[in-house]
């Protein structure tokens, strides 16, 4: 897995900068604005970026979606161009109304952990991927880069 | 149910004894209360009368998150837990605030707070997940230090669960144990850990998949930029040369790494201090642990903290030019002064703290006392503030001498720090049992006159240039240390603002400080400066402190970014944005008297709090010099107490509120009861 990844062509994404340029604050802004502006909420379903912060280490670790250039997670939609969707700067994103829930990008994510989010429900009609769709549709760009207090994260040079 | 913006919904009646849940509507309370520490006080009004102490189960925890907590608005990420206090002397009701991401997630699992009540037969934990409430045996936690058991917690549930625990110290009733969650955060001020421990509660671990909608989101994107104007610049671990108080640092051979960390969920800054690969008490592996403010004198205590002026950047007298909110000052990022400040130079006026001369610097052994409370779940400030300094000044003036803790007494030594934490923790022996107490009890144990009021020889102020008293035990009032109170420790503010900080001592019920350090504007300053205690503005500036603090407990908010002088609304806004309920500066101001009545009215009839009982609680430790040599005389003091009874509509003579003041909040059942029960004063 570990060379899978390390060999895969990644789109431009959001990285989190070194400890020594930028040490990430643990404040999980990056969390809370990301879903604030997708799906106007704020609770751990719903967000495209996750911070891992250490119990004990106290040291957090930004897990993003890497946008691979072969988007597995793309290919891996039963209904691909209708929920999952590549847009014209290769970016995946998700159509909400057509995504059914059946979590089989997730489960192609060849990341650990995987960086689609995914909002369980009994009611399966309520069932939804999230992933990160670099904000396209937003003006400023990254809402996660821009709120993030202590500027520690960015977007790739790749891609 | 039409949507509820802010809150969640539900708050849950945790009974222990019987282990069973009920769920009343957080309707119920809010708004007129507001949330967190407002709703807490009208529930502990309701439902638990005088007499009841505390660690009895008749003792409720009642927990409570704001209507901001989980929605992004910085601050909002701080929540509330309110008891009969065992480390309060006498025992009486106090509230202490915790940080990390247990509050949000509570939320996300459905629920505004919880009353906890009732004893568990063995020990326990709760698991709360989506609205279901679980009680497990905690039968492999107990015994566990508080990392270990976040682990454990952590590994039965899985990684995504926040807790918050005790340590050894909880467990084994030690009044002034605190109760952790992530990033080292703690409620400590109330002995909160003890009265989790005598109801056999090891921990309460929570998993919320839910969500919190704030009503407002562009504001709350607003708010993040705007409160406390946070630097969004980079923030690399910086290798440091030197450790300590600003001002007055020590070289620390080898360096050591610095870090900033948010101290809670979605906050917009980062004043809490991640000290990287530091020495650990127990055990060769080197740790990261969190230092805020008073963890600094652990690693060397030989002066007080300088002196600044009485205003300028960080100061407790500002100027819209200069201020700044504290947590600036915890991370390092305060601007230069702006020099169109018209009143820079009086502001600004620096001088040494007093000499103490309590322990050497030592950074190691500072890393493995901070480690020992961390881990043990202790509240710093008694071990810092109270014991340690106890020990050293009265080893000095030969008050132990006869005393046998079965090691010589030296708080310069890393072993015997261990041995006297480890001995207090588990109760061991005598001395062990006594310290346990608390200090306020283990002092008026060993008898006061000589354990508590001998005088230390080893003070010395550089304002004066003199040697100047100071007692062993550093004691303020209702049990709790000195804490920016004109002597001891923090002693460095003049009189104008130190009668103010006591003042706010003087009415609650332990250290008010960490959520109502004392702020005006320089402008009152130079009104009140010459007689502070004769001054209304000193009272007003008192009123508005504790009011701001009951709207921080309650929204939530914190210390470090509120109250905000120049910008007074800001807490209103805050509310606005969460919950999409209008309200005003005077809205919220009203809600906070409310909930400052009830807290009154609380300690009045479960306490039997009167002024005469406040003003002696206080009065003593203003009688020892402030490092300028002054003190308050008992007419000044009076007068102040007189003014501010009066501007809170109290009564003189008692201390109580009146009817009317009841009634013009909304308390007219409050007042009913305490005439009921002798406690309303009586009308003109
Ligand atoms: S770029 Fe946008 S969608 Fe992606 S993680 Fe950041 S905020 Fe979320
Ligand atoms: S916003 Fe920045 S500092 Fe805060 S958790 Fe995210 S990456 Fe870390
Ligand atoms: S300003 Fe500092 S203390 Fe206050 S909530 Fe934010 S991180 Fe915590």
């Amino acid at each position: 897995m570990v060379e899978k990844q390390a060999s895969r062509i990644l789109g431009r994404h959001v990285v989190q900068s070194p400890p020594e340029v930028s040490f990430c604050a643990g404040c999980r802004a990056c969390e809370i604005v990301c879903s604030l502006l997708h799906d106007g909420v704020v609770g751990p379903y719903y967000k495209r970026i996750f911070v891992d912060k250490g119990t004990r280490s106290m040291v957090s670790t930004v897990y993003s979606c890497q946008h691979c250039a072969d988007h597995p997670c793309y290919l891996a939609c039963p209904r691909k161009d209708q929920a999952m969707c590549l847009d014209e700067n290769g970016i995946v994103y998700i159509q909400e109304e057509y995504c059914n829930g059946c979590k089989r990008c997730v489960k192609a994510c060849v990341f650990d952990p995987p960086r689609i989010n995914y909002v369980q429900s009994k009611d399966k009609s309520k069932r939804k991927a999230k992933k990160c769709d670099l904000c396209r549709n937003r003006p400023e760009g990254p809402a996660c880069i821009e709120f993030c207090q202590v500027s520690c994260l960015s977007l790739s040079d790749q891609g | 149910m039409t949507q509820l913006y802010g809150y969640v919904g539900k708050i849950a009646r945790i009974n222990l004894t019987d282990q069973t849940v009920s769920i009343i509507p957080t309707t119920k309370y809010v708004p007129k209360y507001i949330g967190g520490r407002s709703i807490a006080n009208r529930i502990f009004w309701e439902e638990v009368g005088p007499g009841v102490k505390a660690f009895d189960p008749e003792n409720k925890i009642i927990y409570m998150t704001g209507p901001t907590t989980g929605t992004g608005i910085p601050t909002g990420g701080r929540t509330v837990f309110t008891c009969i206090s065992p480390n309060s002397y006498p025992e009486q009701y106090a509230w202490s605030g915790i940080g990390g991401d247990f509050g949000a997630e509570v939320k996300f699992a459905g629920f505004d707070g919880f009353i906890i009540e009732g004893k568990a037969a063995e020990p326990t934990y709760l698991f709360i997940e989506d609205g279901e409430i679980k009680f497990l045996s905690a039968r492999n936690l107990w015994g566990k230090l508080v990392h270990a058991t976040q682990s454990k917690l952590e590994e039965i549930h899985g990684k995504d669960v926040k807790s918050v625990v005790i340590g050894p110290a909880g467990e084994n009733l030690v009044r002034n144990a605190s109760v952790t969650t992530s990033n080292d955060n703690v409620a400590a001020k109330a002995g909160l850990g003890a009265v989790f421990g005598s109801k056999n509660l090891k921990a309460i671990t929570v998993r919320g998949t839910g969500v919190v909608v704030p009503a407002n989101i562009p504001k709350v994107l607003e708010l993040r930029k705007k409160m406390s104007d946070p630097s969004m610049a980079p923030r690399p671990v910086v290798h440091e040369t030197h450790h300590g108080i600003p001002g007055i640092e020590k070289p620390v051979p080898g360096g050591w790494k610095r870090a900033q960390v948010a101290c809670s969920y979605g906050c917009n800054q980062h004043c809490m201090c991640l000290m990287l690969d530091m020495k650990s008490a127990f055990g060769e592996e080197r740790v990261n642990h969190v230092e805020k403010c008073v963890s600094i004198v652990a690693f060397g205590f030989e002066e007080d903290v300088p002196y600044g002026g009485p205003g300028g950047p960080g100061g407790i007298f500002q100027t819209e030019q200069n201020h700044y909110p504290a947590c600036k000052l915890l991370s390092r990022e305060v601007d230069p002064p702006d020099p169109s400040d018209p009143y820079l130079e009086l502001e600004i006026t620096p001088g040494p703290g007093d000499i103490l001369n309590f322990w050497k610097h030592d950074f190691d052994k500072g890393s493995v006392i901070n480690d020992l409370c961390n881990e043990y779940g202790l509240d710093k400030w008694d071990v810092l503030i109270w014991l340690l300094p106890w020990l050293a000044m009265g080893k000095k003036e030969g008050v132990f001498d006869d005393i046998d803790f079965g090691m010589e007494i030296d708080v310069e030594s890393e072993e015997f720090v261990k041995y006297l934490l480890d001995m207090i923790v588990y109760r061991k022996g005598y001395y062990g049992n006594l310290l346990a107490e608390g200090m306020a009890r283990a002092i008026r144990t060993l008898g006061k006159e000589k354990f508590g009021d001998t005088i230390y020889h080893g003070r010395y102020s550089r304002q004066i240039n003199k040697r100047l008293d100071l007692p062993i035990s550093l004691e303020s009032a209702w049990g709790h240390c000195v804490h920016w109170q004109g002597r001891g420790f923090e002693a460095s503010i003049a009189k104008p603002a130190w009668v103010a900080t006591n003042l706010h001592q003087m009415t609650s019920t332990r250290d008010t400080q960490t959520v109502q350090h004392h702020h005006d504007t320089f402008e009152h300053y130079l009104e009140l400066k010459d007689d502070p205690c004769r001054s209304p503005l000193t009272a007003q500036a008192v009123i508005m402190g504790e009011n701001k603090a009951e709207l921080k407990d309650s929204l939530t908010s914190c210390d470090w970014q509120s109250p905000n002088l120049f910008w007074t609304d800001m807490e209103a806004q805050m509310f606005e944005a969460a919950t999409g309920i209008p309200m005003t500066e005077e809205e919220l101001n009203n809600a906070a008297e409310r909930s400052r009545l009830l807290f009154r009215a609380i300690i009045i009839r479960n306490h039997g709090r009167t002024r005469e009982m406040e003003v002696n609680a206080i009065f003593a430790i203003m009688q020892y010099p402030d490092p300028w040599g002054e003190t308050v005389t008992w007419e000044e003091w009076n007068d102040l107490v007189d003014l501010y009874y009066e501007q809170r509509g109290w009564d003189k003579k008692t201390g109580w509120p009146t009817r009317e003041t009841y009634e013009k909040y909304g308390l007219k059942d409050v007042a009913d009861e305490l005439e009921a029960i002798g406690k309303l004063p009586s009308s003109k």
